[in-house]
């Protein structure tokens, strides 16, 4: 009978060898896999012999749980940095070069040089020129800001449709899960691919999760919207076609429930939509205001005055000419309408000399109506109103009195102290989510020098195993050998 | 029993990320070193970058008025010349009166001073730079002292004067008889407000009052040209066309003698005005040329603030660039390593 028993112990003992070698290739084979979580199989003693009970796969949920955070949290900064940039180089240039506030600059310098010569007409139509660049730059600058809200929209709307798309998948994995859990199959690979599900829904928004009986999982956003429970919920979000300034963006509504933007540049949001509605329904906005404001001041600075008429729009003309706009308020989209006016502008026949004697609006408004060559008054006085302070709208973001000249700049450094936090904010987050990536991997996935030396104490395993059914075969040989 | 673990994926990605962030900070030092400047503005500065828009801006604005002010010093120091010129044929004129006055001089030679002085007057008035005229005011585009020349308005305008005071042409054998009192008269009431008075304008001269004006610093501007209708050229010219052309004329040794004595002490008084110009001229030059100095100092100040606060020092850029790709390096070598680092080598 012991002879018997040594044999199936070292058939079972043959059996459990195969299997965790099994595991060991498993193991090797998805070495390099990052949502892999290593196997390991446990022995448990039993009657007669070892037996294989489990095949173990090894978790942190406190480490898991971390990088699902930094990953939101970098997914977030780093979308809002890629906006930033972007912005940047469509509006203000490659180094501002192309900013209103450079091309300000150079269209006060063309007036400084028409002023000290006024007599010369071809530095007339070389400040008019000059002033087309700005018109030019608020109008370009208008139109990339728009487009960029369109685009962020639909990159908005591709989003939602992969979060979509990653909840179907997620309840797929979770029923394997469920159903497999309840039947005592193993349910490492499902347990895996909703692990791999997760992170990337953590990329576009913030998750927390908890597990109920039979390993089911449920997934709100750290602000506590249900996002699946038993079965996905709807996230739902209608893309604009196109973006006029100032119009609203539409929401992302999770169950039911509007997604917070991010605020600040250092931004507190995490997953990449909260950034993308912060890019489209903050940042852009205020740009655009800055903008229009900026514009609004050019056609301030510039208007026309006489004793006994309505001031009026001079070199610069928007829509509602020749009123002049009201002072200190916003007018949603004047940087894209805002342009020369006809009747100076010699490339539509306009009369260049009108920027120095004034008159666009009629012989009420000439202040030298001797026809004087050398007149520079009206030349000098629009250069002081560049540099004398205005009120502008507190929904431009930046000082609410200042000069026009300040405005432009003050703009400037608005948006390159949030690029430098954004960017700053962004190194720190990816080092995070690099740290915890790293740390998880090292707590769970594979290691293929420790897989391969498991797999020498295997082979001797098995191979005492085999030389043990030899032995007793041996000596059942020499038992029945006895017996013939 | 728990040991430390290192997964294989983390072992070979371990070096991924620093060499990434390396080969990041490697382009952007190797820009610093090549242009000595920060590789972004904006990154480096944040919201300083206003400050470093602002000052880049103001530097070429800067650089724009040192240029115009050099235009502006040529008119000026243009206009100094041509009023040396004025004062010293007024010099002459009057030395030539006074002559005439103690009668050392026959008076067709002060009839001969005055017609040149008022010639000299005209060319000097009427010279152009650049296209503009120095003397027109802000009416640079047309000449601002008219001929006084036989046919011309302004000739024709002081004969009817004359005509009109006297009842006959000063051609006349009539205007022998005039008295030294009716002379006088005649000079006070006719001639001086068609020179000094209402008569200037449009016959004679077709310049402005006001001057120029120009921005000479960021915010500072002024008037930068003379007129040609100030009060001394003004004597001037009415001295010199009056002696000039009564001089050469039927009126009488009495009359003659009154003109002339007018004429010492009208020239005596705007030679000292036209002095008072050269000085206020002067005064103007050295505030433009004080302006262009201290718009330059501002430039160098402004230049020095600008590499201060986004300059790089190219020998640190360069050693970084050269530590950079000395780390770089080492981290190829040691994943090389790492990569050959493997228990299956052992295995046989």
């Amino acid at each position: 009978m012991s002879l018997t028993s040594a044999l199936s112990i070292a058939q079972s003992a043959l059996q459990n060898t195969s299997r965790q070698t099994s595991t060991v290739s498993r193991n090797v084979s998805e070495a390099q896999n990052p949502d892999y979580a290593r196997r390991t199989a446990l022995l448990s003693s039993t009657g007669p012999g070892a037996r294989v009970v489990a095949i173990q796969r090894v978790t942190n949920d406190l480490l898991f749980r971390q990088n699902l955070s930094a990953l939101a949290s970098f997914s977030g900064q780093s979308t809002l940095l890629a906006g930033l940039q972007r912005l940047t180089l469509d509006v203000n240039g490659s180094d501002n070069a192309t900013s209103p506030a450079t091309v300000l600059g150079k269209f006060q310098e063309a007036m400084q040089l028409y002023s000290a010569a006024p007599s010369n007409q071809n530095l007339g139509v070389a400040a008019i020129d000059a002033a087309r660049q700005v018109v030019r730059t608020l109008n370009d600058g208008s139109d990339a800001i728009q487009s960029f809200r369109t685009s962020t929209d639909s990159d908005i709307a591709t989003a939602v449709y992969d979060l979509n798309k990653l909840l179907s998948d997620f309840e797929q994995a979770n029923k394997a899960i469920m159903a497999g859990t309840r039947t005592g199959r193993d349910v490492n690979d499902s347990l895996d691919q909703r692990d791999a599900i997760l992170k990337q829904i953590s990329e576009i928004v913030p998750v927390s999760t908890f597990t109920r009986g039979d390993n089911d999982m449920v997934i709100t956003t750290t602000d506590g919207i249900t996002l699946f429970e038993t079965v996905p919920r709807a996230v739902t979000f209608s893309p604009s076609a196109g973006y006029a300034p100032g119009a609203p963006g539409n929401k992302v509504y999770i169950d039911g429930v509007p997604l917070q933007p991010g605020t600040g540049a250092n931004t507190d949001a995490a997953g990449k939509l909260a950034a993308m509605l912060q890019l489209r329904d903050s940042i852009a906005v205020t740009m655009q205001a800055q903008l229009d404001e900026t514009a609004r001041g050019l056609i301030t600075a510039f208007r026309e005055t006489a004793a006994g008429s309505p001031d009026a729009t001079g070199l610069f003309t928007w829509s509602g000419s020749p009123a002049v706009p009201p002072a200190g308020t916003l007018v949603n989209g004047l940087a894209g309408s805002i342009s020369l006016s006809l009747a100076v502008d010699p490339l539509a026949g306009g009369n260049p000399k009108l920027l120095r004697d004034g008159g666009i609006n009629g012989a009420a408004y000439n202040r030298n109506p001797a026809n004087n060559a050398s007149y520079a008054g009206l030349l000098i006085a629009y250069g002081d109103r560049i540099g004398e302070p205005m009120a502008f709208d507190p929904a431009a973001g930046i000082s609410t009195n200042s000069s026009l000249s300040d405005f432009t700049t003050n703009a400037i450094g608005w948006f390159e102290g949030m690029r430098k936090q954004a960017s700053a904010a962004s190194e720190t987050k990816e080092a995070l989510a690099v740290r915890t990536a790293e740390a998880l991997s090292n707590e769970t996935a594979v290691n293929v020098d420790v897989e391969m030396s498991l797999l020498l104490d295997l082979e001797q395993a098995y191979q005492a195993s085999a030389r043990l059914i030899k032995a007793v075969d041996d000596m059942l040989q020499a038992l029945l050998a006895a017996v013939r | 029993m728990k040991t430390t673990f290192v997964s294989s994926s983390a072992v070979s990605s371990a070096l991924r990320y620093s060499i990434l962030r390396q080969q990041a900070e490697l382009t952007r030092v190797q820009k610093e070193a090549t242009t000595g400047f920060v590789a972004d503005r904006g990154l480096a500065l944040g919201a300083r970058t206003a400050q470093s828009v602002t000052l880049n801006r103001d530097l070429e604005r800067l650089s724009g008025i040192v240029d115009s002010n050099g235009l502006v010093s040529s008119r000026l120091a243009a206009t100094q010349k041509g009023l040396i010129q004025i004062g010293d044929a007024a010099q002459s004129f009057l030395s030539s009166l006074t002559s005439s006055a103690s009668g050392d001089a026959a008076y067709a030679l002060t009839q001969k001073s005055a017609r040149s002085t008022l010639d000299t007057l005209t060319s000097v008035l009427n010279t152009s730079l650049n296209g503009e005229y120095l003397f027109a005011g802000t009416n640079t585009d047309v000449r601002p002292l008219n001929d006084f020349q036989p046919g011309s308005p302004a000739k024709a305008a002081f004969d009817a004067a004359f005509a009109g005071y006297f009842t006959f042409a000063k051609d006349d054998p009539a205007a022998q008889g005039i008295t030294a009192a009716q002379m006088d008269d005649f000079l006070t009431t006719v001639v001086e407000p068609i020179f000094l008075g209402a008569g200037w304008q449009g016959t004679w001269s077709n310049a402005t009052d006001q001057g120029i004006t120009s921005r000479i610093t960021l915010n500072e501007t002024t008037e930068t040209s003379v007129s040609a209708n100030d009060e001394g050229i003004r004597k001037i010219a009415m001295m010199s066309a009056v002696v000039g052309d009564l001089l050469d004329s039927n009126v009488g040794n009495a009359a003659r003698k009154v003109l002339v004595n007018r004429a010492v002490s009208t020239i005596g008084v705007a030679i000292g005005e036209i002095s008072q110009l050269e000085a206020q001229t002067g005064i103007i030059e050295q505030r433009v040329s004080g302006a262009t100095d201290r718009i330059k100092m501002q430039m160098d100040l402004f230049e020095r603030h600008i590499l201060d606060t986004e300059g790089v020092d190219p020998y640190r850029a360069s050693n970084r660039v050269s530590e950079l790709l000395s780390q770089i390096e080492k981290s190829y070598a040691i994943t090389a390593r790492i990569q050959q680092l493997s228990i299956l080598n052992y295995l046989s």
